[in-house]
């Protein structure tokens, strides 16, 4: 069968999202809109013309077992409780920070002559198994921000880290890219006041050279961390 | 109430909250979502055991694929529906599958009212009410063989039986009413 005339292609991939293509058919067909770009977007345009039928649906409320058993899979971490903001791993990445917090509230103290930062904002950002990889900073009325990689992080030539604020509201904001080691100065629009107020917390993740092309993380987030003000 | 695309917008800042691994965002959406997507299985696989499964695979899958989301081009709602719908026809597809019969006594296909309570109706937004309004443009049995192969995943022949009709017949219908549906949608 020849998949790229337009007419079997169109007739094909409606059959595939209303389902009546079915067995190896339907198995081959997902595996050429796989690998085939025309396919995948007549794909996409019949799922933009059917499934808003099935979002007419009466909705139906799931057993609170089906969040359960996604929970478990996905963050046994947390499974201890129920709560996000009770998770382990909320309390972990918080103990962190607020332990980065002390030592740099220590540094302040034991060190006079330290050009003292003053009124700072701080984040430690560290991977999944809250490994430290890269240290922020930045005074609070400044418009410089520090991002110190912990020790050199490996990166593909052809990637680049991605510094990301993650606001209270709205969608992540992209403050710039970060070098996989020593210490990279970023210039923020505004004071790191402005800025990071309603920040709680940041992520990197990995885009491709120049960052993201989209102004949103299209990569994975390999490093997030709590944002910390120190005064 | 939230329009239908302040809805679309809430559910794409939750996907790419989700992408940067926020917890809390996947929280959020299934909150929002579960409950239609749930119906979609439901719908196609008509027993909750089976419904379930394909929600908590589904969901899992959202979480590790959040990601591509942004490539996809795609409304959020019709690209998870679709996440949950694959799912489940290929579950229902699935080389031994243990007796589907849609006939079967003890597993009665559950057609209930197809028409959307107002409140889902309004939330259903511009897209469904296009799609609704084409539908209506068909022919009985164009309309007929599509709208349950499209709710409950019925194959042609699975139609065939349903519509007690030669399987070349109703193959025609599909292939007819999913042609003049796509040239109203797209004179729409």
């Amino acid at each position: 069968m020849n998949y790229r005339h337009p007419q079997l292609r169109q007739r094909l991939a409606a059959e595939y999202v209303l389902g009546t293509l079915h067995g190896r058919a339907r198995v081959r067909f997902a595996r050429l809109a796989y690998a085939d770009a025309e396919i995948r977007s007549a794909v996409r345009e019949w799922e933009a013309r059917l499934l808003p039928f099935a979002e007419e649906l009466p909705p139906v409320k799931p057993p609170a077992r089906v969040w359960q058993a996604i929970a478990t899979r996905l963050f046994p971490e947390a499974r201890a409780s129920r709560g996000w903001l009770g998770g382990i791993a909320f309390w972990r990445g918080f103990a962190l920070a607020a332990s980065i917090a002390v030592i740099a509230l220590g540094v302040m103290l034991l060190v006079p002559r330290y050009t003292a930062p003053g009124e700072s904002y701080v984040a430690l950002l560290a991977d999944d198994q809250s490994h430290p990889a890269l240290y922020v900073s930045a005074a609070r009325s400044g418009r410089l921000l520090s991002v110190k990689a912990v020790a050199p992080i490996a990166l593909p030539g052809d990637r680049a880290m991605e510094l990301w604020a993650l606001p209270q509201q709205g969608p992540p904001r992209s403050l710039g890219l970060v070098g996989a080691r020593g210490t990279t100065v970023v210039t923020l629009q505004a004071s790191a006041d402005t800025t990071l107020a309603a920040v709680p917390a940041m992520a990197i993740s990995i885009e491709p050279t120049g960052g993201s092309p989209t102004g949103l993380p299209t990569g994975p987030v390999v490093y997030k961390g709590t944002v910390v003000k120190v005064w | 109430m939230a329009s239908s695309a302040d809805r679309s917008a809430q559910l794409a800042e939750l996907l790419a909250r989700i992408a940067l691994r926020d917890q809390a965002a996947f929280a959020r959406l299934y909150d929002l979502t579960s409950a239609h997507l749930y119906a979609a299985a439901l719908r196609i696989l008509q027993r909750p055991a089976w419904a379930e499964e394909v929600l908590q695979e589904s969901f899992v899958n959202v979480w590790q694929r959040a990601d591509t989301y942004a490539a996809a081009k795609s409304q959020p709602l019709t690209w998870l529906t679709s996440i949950v719908r694959n799912r489940a026809l290929d579950w229902l597809r699935r080389p031994d599958p243990d007796t589907v019969d849609i006939n079967d006594e003890e597993h009665p296909v559950v057609i209930a009212d197809e028409r959307p309570d107002p409140l889902e109706a309004l939330l259903a937004g511009a897209d469904a009410r296009n799609v609704r309004g084409c539908l209506d443009t068909l022919e009985a049995q164009q309309q007929q063989s599509i709208a349950p192969a499209f709710y409950h995943g019925l194959t042609h022949s699975e139609l065939a039986r349903h519509l007690r009709q030669p399987l070349g017949t109703v193959k025609a219908w599909v292939r007819r009413g999913l042609e003049k549906l796509q040239r109203c949608l797209e004179a729409a």
